[in-house]
């Protein structure tokens, strides 16, 4: 009854990106010097911009590559099954009720007699060994993005209340390489992502921006699509090529974020901030009502009202840099 | 009424060596004609005949001998000989009528058939096949199509049952195939078992072959003339298939498999007809002529040679002449279909599409089931811009001939082009890809208004307006477009009223300027327009090319080295057949030479007679001069002439490089030794370009340089992928010269405007040195090599803003839109910043409200919203 209780909390009151985050990026068996080197970069660059862009600690943001005989001396050890288990066991025994997990996984993989599996040099990882991996985190949301090919069961292996799952392909049958990886990184570390333009890249931003420029990349090669990125948030097991904050998978991803937010807590002490803060969260909340009335207004109507509250949103967000003393870039 | 054919079992097979005294001569005879030993098998059977005059078998042996060489007249005199030595006999009278059948003497033919038939011969059934050939010849279809259908019914009746009788039935089939397609499986059918019943005979191969020639499978019907030429190579009507088939697929030489036909029978009227088709394709007129003339002079009724006279005579502005054929072409036949078909055919080899379009028409208001017919009117009302009437037309040759792949390609690309969007200026209508339309549009439109307005006060002309344009994302649906199948190797073609092009995405970027393509093809309107159509290939492709390098910098084709070596090499057309370097050329690099070519010969035109030398040429065009009498007419000269001064201009322009390349070509194999050896002489353009790029692969930049230095002074004009200038610019940037580099890529770029590396990079090193003018001119260029890289709209925009064109910079943010950007709230807001910068209040508003309604916590975009109000605080909205 405590952890159903706990549960339905993070499914209406998602992580805002304010709770601590742990992070683990693992650089999976590459095959080839160019893989091993993509992986290397993606893992590294994802927990770099975790830790130095939004102040994470290094101790709870690390990443694994090599094995165990060739450890890469830069990570935090061995890309292998153990010291995958090792990582998430050591977040859990930190991680607060609220805390946020973030499971980054880059490589190959494949479907074998049914296990979904990455690659990792000596025993491959399968899903459900994941899953039980998991398990040490009752209470937390966690993300698990495996951008590896042939990636697509493991959602369903994953799936879960507060688990919000990506894979990089929607089945095991895209079997060939994959671009996914390099754009979801990509999106956080550039903010290439942050395509609502507020400052920071939520997860499901960081999902669309990647989806979108693996169709890029394969229209500009006159190539057909061979990976479809899937995402599952309501925990029913079901990925979704197409997700969307409004409703069903993408609502939870679109409230989730690796950079915290900026502390409102810095109205703390000042009232007048705060009444500024309250007035810009109420008129975005009336912005976004609005937006889905739009198709039952005339479009003067609708546009009329949208300039009203805009201008008085951006008015707001002016008194707040003034009182701030920040300035419009 | 006819009906599928019910399969019956034929086991009976006709014995042709029948024993008895003729026994092994007669199969000597007959051995000597299936291999194709006509003359031993002629004089096998003239001599069994003058022994036994009255074998029917000796007789028939001795004329399908003379009549496979085309010795009608011998045969039908062999008949009357040795016939009279059986008075009564009805035997010789079907053989005698499709003798005079192929002599174009339908009443005689008539008659004999009549009489086989009456007389109860045993090739009767043939003898009814050719009286409805006659009658179908004549137009009189329904009479026709009863007769054949009561041919199917013997089959039906399982009284056919002879390799004969079998090969009518199936030949019956195959006519009524053209009104129930599905006969044309169950001809086939009955062609095998004329084969089984009878395997020595050839003809059943050959007519099969020639039904799937008619149902465009060309691979299986050349499988079918192969087998027959494995045993008779000779065999002429095989020949005449197997150069169908070419013709059909372009796997081949239609030409060379005629002139083998006609080498055994030079009076195969169906080859002669064929030949002269092709000769009239390669606008060889009185090559055509001739081989009409020996067509008719055999057979003065055939259709197809008619409908090809007056496809000639057509073509070469001979109306008084063409009206004869047509009267001609009555007089055989009350729907002579036909005769408009090869007129219509003609017409649209000619660009002379309305004329294509309504002699089409004519040809299915003779004949309502000539399938050909709408298929011809359909696409030619598509090439004039008429697509609801020509998608109907289509259709219903579809229905009639499901096996036409042109009209289903057609009709397919017309279903896919559902999706493509329509766009208007003042004087032209886009078609596009609606994942492009929004892009292609910012440069389509503003181009060809351009194009209409320079090329309109050049030739004080102006054509039918709106001008469609269509613009294909696939080469593929171009080349459907343009002639119904894949594989044409153009970018774009012009119908008059109707452009169609490859987009830029058809093809990988830097392959052409499609910029510049769509200006050739916009003069290409202006041309035929001009001479309502009669403007030859070469003069219109010449001039085109002409237009192209006057309207922008580096667009156009230019000299190469291997254009200068097939001049060198003589192997550059004259001016009496500058055409064929177009439409047969003589290899393959022809065509691209043959254009540059005639674009040097319009310049020298220019040059010599001014621009009214150009205009005298296409008014002279217009009245349906030749080539040799306009230039006599308008220029003074001879061809002759022409010749040497384009001779001269060669060597005036590109004497430097003309004598680099003569200094060049040793033929020793090229090894590092021997390139060394060769690039001492200072003066060969090869060696030093060979030379250079050995050095730069080896790290050698500095003697690199030096080697392409000299092989840009020996050619200057040449800025191809291979030439100097990018490898000098690539060895100065990497020195850090970037003035230098700058410097080349310019040079580059002025020659070559489908670089887009150069263009790229040469923008680049403009705005890193400050030059922001150069750089937007470069950038800008580059968008009609590619405009699909959002990057390079982004930093255009940003360098327009940058000098202050905010009309361009606005072009390049909507360009950046149209790209459908991941971060769409960003390029809204950058497109209303900029035309907030524009001063278009209007515009500002409008744009960023679209930004903030994705994005409303975007602070830069809810600064401009602002902003945009405190500048007009009295507007509500």
């Amino acid at each position: 009854m405590v952890l159903y209780f706990a549960v339905l909390s993070l499914l209406i009151s998602p992580n805002s990106g304010n709770a601590q985050s742990y992070v683990l990026a693992v650089a999976g068996l590459g095959g080839e010097p160019r893989y091993e080197a993509a992986f290397r970069e993606w893992a590294s660059a994802f927990v770099e911009t975790a830790t130095t862009g939004f102040g994470i600690p290094s101790e709870d943001a690390v990443w694994l590559a090599g094995s165990s005989a060739r450890a890469d001396a830069e990570a935090a050890g061995p890309a292998t099954k153990n010291a995958i288990g090792e990582v998430l066991a050591g977040f859990a025994a930190r991680a607060g009720v609220d805390a946020m997990v973030w499971i980054v996984l880059f490589g190959h993989g494949s479907e074998t007699g049914g296990a979904a599996r990455f690659h990792l040099p000596g025993p491959d990882l399968v899903a459900t060994e994941l899953a039980s991996l998991l398990e040490a985190f009752p209470t937390q949301p966690v993300v698990v993005v495996n951008a590896a090919s042939a990636s697509g069961g493991w959602v369903e292996a994953l799936a879960g209340p507060g688990r919000t799952i990506i894979t990089a392909t929607r089945s095991a049958s895209e079997r060939h390489e994959t671009r996914f990886g390099g754009y979801f990184v990509a999106s956080f570390a550039d903010a290439a992502g942050d395509t609502d333009m507020n400052g920071r890249v939520s997860l499901l931003e960081a999902f669309l921006y990647a989806r979108a420029e693996v169709e890029r990349a394969y229209e500009g090669e006159q190539r057909l699509l061979a990976e479809h990125a899937l995402l599952d948030d309501d925990g029913d097991g079901r990925g979704n090529l197409a997700p969307s904050p409004d409703q069903g998978d993408g609502a939870v991803a679109a409230t989730l974020f690796l950079q915290p937010a900026t502390a409102p807590g810095a109205a703390a002490g000042d009232p007048a901030l705060a009444a500024l803060y309250a007035e810009r969260d109420s008129l975005e909340r009336t912005i976004t009502a609005l937006r889905g009335r739009k198709s039952s207004l005339t479009e003067d109507d609708y546009e009329r009202e949208l300039e009203r509250l805009l201008l008085d949103l951006g008015r707001v967000n002016r008194a707040i840099r003034a009182r701030e003393g920040a300035k419009p870039e | 009424m006819t009906r599928p054919l019910r399969s019956v079992g034929i086991a009976a097979a006709l014995s042709l060596v029948t024993g008895g005294a003729v026994g092994q001569e007669v199969n000597e005879a007959r051995r000597a004609y299936l291999a194709g030993e006509y003359e031993d098998a002629a004089r096998r059977y003239a001599a069994l005949a003058e022994r036994r005059p009255g074998s029917v078998l000796v007789v028939k042996g001795l004329t399908q001998t003379l009549a496979e060489v085309g010795r009608y007249d011998d045969a039908i005199a062999a008949i009357e000989r040795f016939g009279s030595a059986s008075p009564g006999s009805p035997e010789l009278s079907r053989t005698l009528g499709d003798l005079l059948a192929q002599r174009g003497r339908l009443a005689a033919a008539e008659s004999a058939f009549v009489r086989a038939v009456a007389d109860g011969a045993t090739d009767s059934l043939a003898a009814r096949l050719g009286l409805a050939r006659l009658r179908w010849g004549r137009g009189d279809t329904v009479a026709a199509r009863r007769d054949l259908d009561l041919l199917l019914d013997e089959y039906n009746a399982g009284v056919a049952r002879s390799a004969l009788d079998l090969l009518v039935v199936a030949n019956a089939a195959r006519l009524l195939s053209r009104y129930e397609p599905g006969l044309a499986r169950d001809a086939l059918r009955v062609y095998d078992e004329a084969i089984a019943a009878d395997s020595t005979e050839l003809e059943p191969r050959v007519a099969a072959g020639f039904l799937l020639v008619e149902r465009y499978n060309a691979p299986e019907a050349r499988e079918a003339f192969e087998k027959v030429l494995a045993r008779n190579p000779r065999h002429p009507s095989a020949l005449l298939g197997l150069a169908r088939a070419a013709r059909l697929d372009g796997t081949g030489s239609a030409l060379e498999a005629l002139e083998q036909s006609v080498a055994v029978n030079p009076n195969l009227v169906a080859a002669r007809v064929l030949r002269a088709q092709l000769l009239l394709e390669a606008e060889d007129h009185e090559g055509a002529m001739r081989e009409i003339e020996q067509a008719l002079a055999v057979n003065p009724s055939s259709l197809e040679a008619i409908g090809l006279l007056g496809a000639a005579r057509f073509v070469l502005g001979d109306h008084a002449g063409l009206d004869e054929a047509a009267a001609r072409a009555a007089a055989v036949s009350s729907a002579h279909a036909p005769f408009y078909v090869a007129l219509a055919e003609a017409a649209a080899r000619n660009r002379r599409y309305h004329d294509a379009a309504r002699f089409a028409e004519r040809a299915t208001e003779l004949d309502p089931s000539l399938w050909r017919g709408y298929a011809l009117l359909g696409i030619n009302q598509l090439r004039l811009g008429t697509i609801g009437p020509a998608q109907a037309h289509l259709e219903t040759a579809f229905r009639g001939d499901p096996f036409d792949l042109w009209t289903k390609n057609t009709l397919d690309l017309l279903d896919a082009m559902e999706r493509y969007e329509t766009t208007s200026s003042e004087r032209f209508r886009f078609v596009v890809d609606g994942r492009e339309s929004t892009l292609l549009s910012l440069y389509l439109a503003p181009l060809a208004e351009d194009a209409f307005a320079v090329l309109s006060a050049r030739y004080g002309y102006s054509p039918p307006t709106p001008i469609r344009v269509e613009v294909f994302p696939t080469h593929a649906d171009f080349s459907v477009r343009t002639v119904g199948l894949v594989g044409i190797g153009a970018l774009g073609v012009s119908f008059g009223p109707v452009i169609a092009m490859d987009s830029p995405s058809a093809r990988p970027a830097g392959e052409f300027n499609w910029g510049s393509a769509l200006w050739h093809e916009i003069a290409h309107s202006f041309h035929l327009g001009m001479t309502e159509h009669r403007v030859p290939r070469w003069f219109s492709e010449g001039l085109a090319v002409h237009e192209e390098r006057r309207a922008r910098t580096g667009w156009g084709a230019r000299a190469s080295p291997a254009f200068l070596e097939a001049h060198l090499g003589g192997r550059l057309r004259s001016m009496h057949d500058l055409n064929d370097g177009f439409v047969r050329p003589e290899y393959p690099e022809q065509i691209g030479h043959s254009y540059y070519q005639a674009s040097l010969v319009c310049e020298l035109i220019e040059r010599d007679w001014g621009a009214e030398g150009l205009l005298g040429m296409l008014r002279a065009y217009r009245e349906g001069r030749s080539t040799e009498h306009a230039v006599r007419e308008v220029l003074g000269v001879e061809l002759n002439a022409l010749d040497e001064r384009l001779e001269r201009f060669l060597e005036e322009r590109y004497g430097v490089a003309l004598t680099a390349l003569r200094a060049g070509g040793s033929g020793d194999e090229a090894t590092p030794e021997t390139i060394a050896r060769r690039a001492r002489n200072p003066k060969d353009y090869r060696a030093q370009m060979t030379m250079g790029a050995m050095l730069l692969q080896r790290g050698d930049t500095n003697r690199a340089l030096e080697h392409f230095e000299r092989a840009k002074g020996l050619f200057p004009e040449y800025a191809g992928a291979d030439g100097p200038y990018w490898f000098l610019a690539r060895i100065h940037e990497a020195r850090g010269a970037r003035e230098r580099a700058a410097a080349e890529l310019t040079t580059l770029t002025t020659l070559n405007g489908s670089h887009y590396a150069a263009f790229d990079r040469l923008a680049r090193l403009r705005a890193a040195m400050g030059d922001h003018a150069g750089a937007a001119d470069a950038l800008d260029r580059a968008q009609y090599v590619s405009p699909f890289a959002p990057d390079g709209h982004q930093r255009l925009a940003a360098l327009y803003e940058r000098i202050d064109r905010l009309e361009l910079a606005v072009r390049e943010r909507h360009a950046v839109l149209a790209l459908n950007p991941t971060n769409r709230a960003e390029a809204l807001y950058r497109l209303a910043n900029t035309y907030y910068l524009s001063n278009d209040l209007d515009s500002a508003r409008r744009w960023v409200l679209q930004a903030l309604e994705r994005a409303p916590g975007y602070e830069e975009a809810q600064e401009l919203l602002l902003t945009i109000h405190e500048r007009r605080p009295d507007e509500s909205r």
